[in-house]
């Protein structure tokens, strides 16, 4: 029976979601395809590993060395190009993450595998894979045929649900291929962001904002944003935009490469709504989004919209909070 | 140093209206605005800094019509010394793979000496993430994606990588490599209309396919191993409940909004 | 110093004849909140090498409101010098981070405010409104501000009416229409600025544009006084306006029982002397009673929102001179501050919020009160 490879993805001792999603978003093409489900476990004393995905995929495959400890894109690639070759998987999936946008091109360009980056689905056609991405900032959806088979994509977090599968995995260990130490690339350490005074993972309340809200350097954007979160009780986070600039730190960013939150209260001010910030909040329980552009992709995933201008609406929105707290 | 930079010429989408053409291929171009892509003008930023640092020389490559030489001056007045365009109705439906082998073929030619590739981890247009670690696969040297800082120690460089939920990676890496950097590495300068004219001196060489030794069959649809079948107009699945009037009233609505939901601290 | 065509700052500015007397930073409404002195500045450009305005912060201070040079007992231009100054500093790209970014967009999308080409005619989607190329008398040019900050799009609508109201035979660019670049030039990108009037030109020669009106004062000087080569005659919204009143095609009916004082714009004003039309139309409105500041016309303080201050944050500290005028006018009694400039309006809407005034003084624009008076 044919195969698809899920490559499990784990840093600093924790299997991450994009691995779950993966393995249980891919059943349906899984089956279309005939295929049954393989998740590609590469490390170092991953037996704890072994027991948490033995419900999610019919059988693992274990590849352990002690040059697998920490991702290294260079040592994946040469045991999952030596993995894929010797079992010819249909298709390999991979996440779009940080690991897997460092290994996925090499690798499938090293086999001549085509290979679909930043899936969001996929459909299967007479026999053959059709990948659905999406393109200018996700106001665009596209599908992409493979030139030819076995496939390899990449996954976008959060574009699959992890649903619970309750299978019992066969486990499989195979050699490592590695002969010898990777000397191209070496793992130093991790760093963290600057952790700062404000956690905003454990806000109830979040007002952020994203590029809409023009230079937030300027005093006068900056007090009528601090106004409201003031009134709300609400700390201030922000979209990438807004780090980059440099107007906050590092550790207000919400998205997949910030912080994941998932306030009571999340109120996103003149952010368009990129997956990458959405996948970092659409958890929250409310989302309202003030926005100029109706079709800003915040409002597919906000409760309440307001389709105006930040600078109207902020101040007025503040005077009316204040009315309401006044009067009780 | 022998610095490379690959830079991308597409139209800024953040705010216009995308309009999808009638064969579904494409979008349509009037009255977007296009530029550098973002990535890429980080990029260019890192190589400059690199050459200002180290000494060396920076050659700036795009694949595109004339159009993107507006793109490849900016690059030549930031502080590239050469640009390079490359140019061919061949090109036409090549997928990242195609591009990433039609880069490292001008590449080879036009500075095989390279000691360090700057790109950016991705585009504004297509998003696929992909061409930087194509093209360090098609040159065999090694690659890194998302590099938010570099120092670089003979024959190394020091590099970090963002990876999520803020946490950075630091690795060492072996020169020559392809860097793909994310955006917020550096802060990109300005360069005036003054200088963009003076830049007009410099060498912009424009190149075909034979010329850097590729035949058509290895890029555009026939050398591309993914194929754009259509674009489409993404579905909605969900869509907030949008407030209306003017900003008093649909500030007043939502204050009483969030007021019933507890959301108001008193 | 040498300009960054390279004269000497000396010979282009005739810098010699200065006395050193002083009038300019006398005259000058930041130099007593900021380091911003003309007169040290003109001898310094004299004096000093180029490196010596690398770290002068406070050369974005100024709002070019040319009260220095309409002061200066020698007709020099110490305005120009400042300009020529932040020229040096663009060329070495030491630039305030959001005068780059407001600089790129001008050059990328035709508009300093980061917005999209596509969207410049939004705000005038329920009008019904001639373009360019189906030819008119006047060619309406709009203005970045005016088609893009959705407080100043009100006047451009409120204009729209009133030509209309008037009989005006007038069309838009709609989204072709691009920065007249008065503000780039005055943040010292002469390249961009070049660029931007060779390109205007060539669009209103093509459309066989012979006048053209405009929102604000910005605009309407540069067309006016620094378009080298453009036939189209010139005129301020306020002018042609006026023009239709005294013919009788403006009529103003409505009772508008305000007391409303007259900001007058540096760039109307003083540097084009404009004073009469906004006043006449301001008074011919039915119960209005127009006040005067003390200091008025050619005497008339900046509202500190000209010469790229609207991108450039400044190192002044202390109260901002348009909430000194908002208090001014408070103190005579004033209920309506009105204003015929995009960026007047917005640096005293802001001004009457922070002296807290708000409720209690407006700030509109002239054309925003004539609507008044013709719709009630």
């Amino acid at each position: 029976m044919a195969e698809v490879f899920v490559l499990v993805e784990h840093r600093r001792g924790e299997i991450r979601d994009i691995t779950f999603e993966m393995l249980s978003g891919c059943r349906d093409v899984a089956k279309s395809l005939d295929a049954s489900v393989t998740a590609v476990l590469l490390g170092k004393n991953v037996d704890n590993f072994v027991e948490q995905l033995k419900s999610w995929a019919d059988k693992i495959l274990v590849v352990e060395d002690d040059k697998l400890e920490n991702f290294n894109a260079e040592a994946y690639q040469k045991v999952l190009s030596h993995l894929i070759k010797e079992r010819n998987p249909v298709l390999t999936l991979i996440g779009h993450t940080s690991f897997g946008m460092d290994l996925a091109p090499a690798l499938a360009a090293e086999l001549g595998i085509p290979l679909a980056t930043d899936c969001i689905g996929f459909e299967v056609k007479d026999g053959a894979l059709i990948a659905i991405r999406q393109m200018y900032g996700g106001k665009v959806n596209a599908r992409f045929s493979f030139k030819k088979s076995p496939y390899m994509a990449t996954i976008r977090s959060a574009a699959f649900k992890a649903e619970e599968l309750g299978l019992s995995a066969e486990v499989e260990k195979v050699p490592s291929p590695l002969t010898e130490e990777v000397t191209t690339k070496r793992f130093l350490e991790y760093v963290e962001a600057v952790v700062g005074e404000v956690d905003i993972t454990q806000a109830e309340r979040i007002v952020a904002i994203g590029r809409g809200v023009g230079d937030y350097s300027d005093e006068k954007v900056r007090s009528m944003i601090e106004e409201l979160a003031n009134e709300l009780g609400a700390v201030i986070a922000c979209s990438r935009p807004i780090v980059d600039k440099g107007w906050l730190p590092k550790d207000r960013q919400v998205g997949t490469s910030g912080k994941t939150v998932k306030p009571k209260l999340y109120l996103a001010l003149g952010i368009s709504g990129a997956f990458q910030h959405v996948a970092g909040m659409s958890a929250s329980e409310t989302i309202v989004a003030v926005n100029k552009d109706p079709k800003a992709p915040i409002f597919t995933v906000a409760d309440y919209g307001i389709v105006d201008d930040l600078f109207k609406v902020v101040p007025a929105l503040t005077e009316k909070i204040r009315e309401i707290k006044g009067g009780s | 140093m022998k610095i490379v930079v690959c830079v991308k010429h597409v139209p800024d989408t953040a705010e216009a209206d995308v309009v999808i053409t009638p064969d579904k291929k494409g979008i349509k171009k009037e009255g977007l605005a296009f530029g550098i892509n973002e990535w890429d003008e980080y990029a260019l930023e890192e190589a400059i800094l690199t050459k200002e640092k180290y000494g060396g020389e920076v050659v700036a490559i795009t694949i595109g019509g004339k159009d993107s030489e507006d793109t490849l001056r900016r690059c030549l007045a930031k502080g590239a010394d050469r640009a390079v365009r490359v140019e061919d109705p061949a090109l036409e439906g090549s997928d990242a793979y195609a591009l990433a082998k039609a880069l490292g073929a001008v590449i080879k030619k036009e500075m095989p000496d390279y000691d360090i590739i700057f790109t950016g981890t991705q585009a504004g247009d297509d998003g696929f993430a992909q061409v930087g670690q194509t093209l360090a696969e098609t040159l065999g040297i090694p690659h890194a994606a998302l590099v938010t800082k570099v120092e670089i120690q003979d024959g190394k460089a020091k590099i970090h990588r963002e990876l999520e939920g803020g946490l950075e990676e630091v690795l060492e890496i072996q020169l020559p490599a392809v860097l793909a950097v994310q955006t917020g590495i550096n802060e990109p300068r300005y360069v005036s209309i003054m200088g963009i004219r003076k830049a007009k001196k410099k060498e912009l060489k424009v190149l075909n396919l034979s010329d850097v030794g590729l035949s058509p069959d290895e890029v555009g649809e026939k050398g591309s191993l993914l194929k754009l079948e259509e674009l489409y107009v993404p579905p909605v699945e969900k869509m907030a409940e949008i407030l209306t009037g003017a900003p008093e009233e649909t500030a007043a609505r939502l204050a009483s909004i969030l007021d019933e939901k507890g959301l108001i601290p008193k | 110093m040498e300009t960054v065509e390279g004269e000497s700052f000396g010979e282009k500015y005739d810098l010699f004849v200065c006395l050193q007397c002083g009038k300019c930073t006398g005259s000058c409404p930041l130099s007593m909140r900021s380091q911003l002195n003309p007169r040290k500045l003109v001898r310094e450009a004299l004096l000093l090498e180029n490196e010596a305005v690398m770290d002068k912060d406070f050369l974005w201070d100024c709002t070019t409101c040319a009260t220095c040079r309409l002061r200066c007992p020698r007709d020099l231009q110490p305005v120009e010098v400042i300009i020529g100054m932040r020229s040096i500093l663009i060329e070495e790209a030491k630039v305030p981070s959001t005068v780059q970014e407001a600089l790129e967009s001008t050059f990328k999308n035709g508009n300093p405010w980061g917005r999209a080409p596509s969207k410049r005619v939004e705000w005038a989607a329920e009008l019904s409104i001639k373009k360019a190329s189906e030819g008119a008398e006047y060619l309406y040019y709009v203005g970045c501000t005016p088609a893009y900050d959705p407080r100043v799009q009100s006047v451009a609508r409120s204009l729209v009416r009133l030509f209309d109201a008037a009989g005006v035979d007038f069309a838009i660019l709609g989204n072709e229409e691009k920065c007249c670049g008065n503000e780039i030039r005055r943040m010292g990108e002469i390249g961009l600025f070049e660029m931007l009037m060779e390109d205007n030109i060539e669009m209103f020669e093509n459309y066989g544009v012979e006048r053209i009106v405009t929102t604000s004062p910005h605009c309407y000087n540069v067309f006016k006084n620094e378009y080298e080569g453009l036939k189209a005659e010139v005129f301020h919204y306020t002018q042609l306006l006026c023009d239709k009143l005294d013919e009788g095609k403006l009529k103003l009916t409505k009772e508008l029982k305000k007391k409303v004082i007259y900001q007058d714009p540096c760039f109307l004003g003083k540097q084009n002397k404009v004073f009469e039309e906004p006043r006449k139309l301001l008074s011919s409105i039915p119960g209005v009673e127009l006040l005067e500041y003390d200091r008025e016309k050619m005497r008339s303080v900046c509202c500190e929102g000209g010469g790229g201050r609207m991108w450039a944050e400044a190192t002044a500290t202390g109260e901002r001179t348009a909430e000194m005028r908002v208090k001014e006018a408070a103190a005579l009694g004033a209920e309506v501050i009105a204003v015929a400039c995009p960026f007047c309006l917005l640096t005293f809407e802001d001004a009457v919020k922070t002296t807290g005034y708000e409720g209690k003084i407006e700030v509109k624009d002239i054309s925003e009160l004539l609507i008044e008076a013709i719709e009630g």
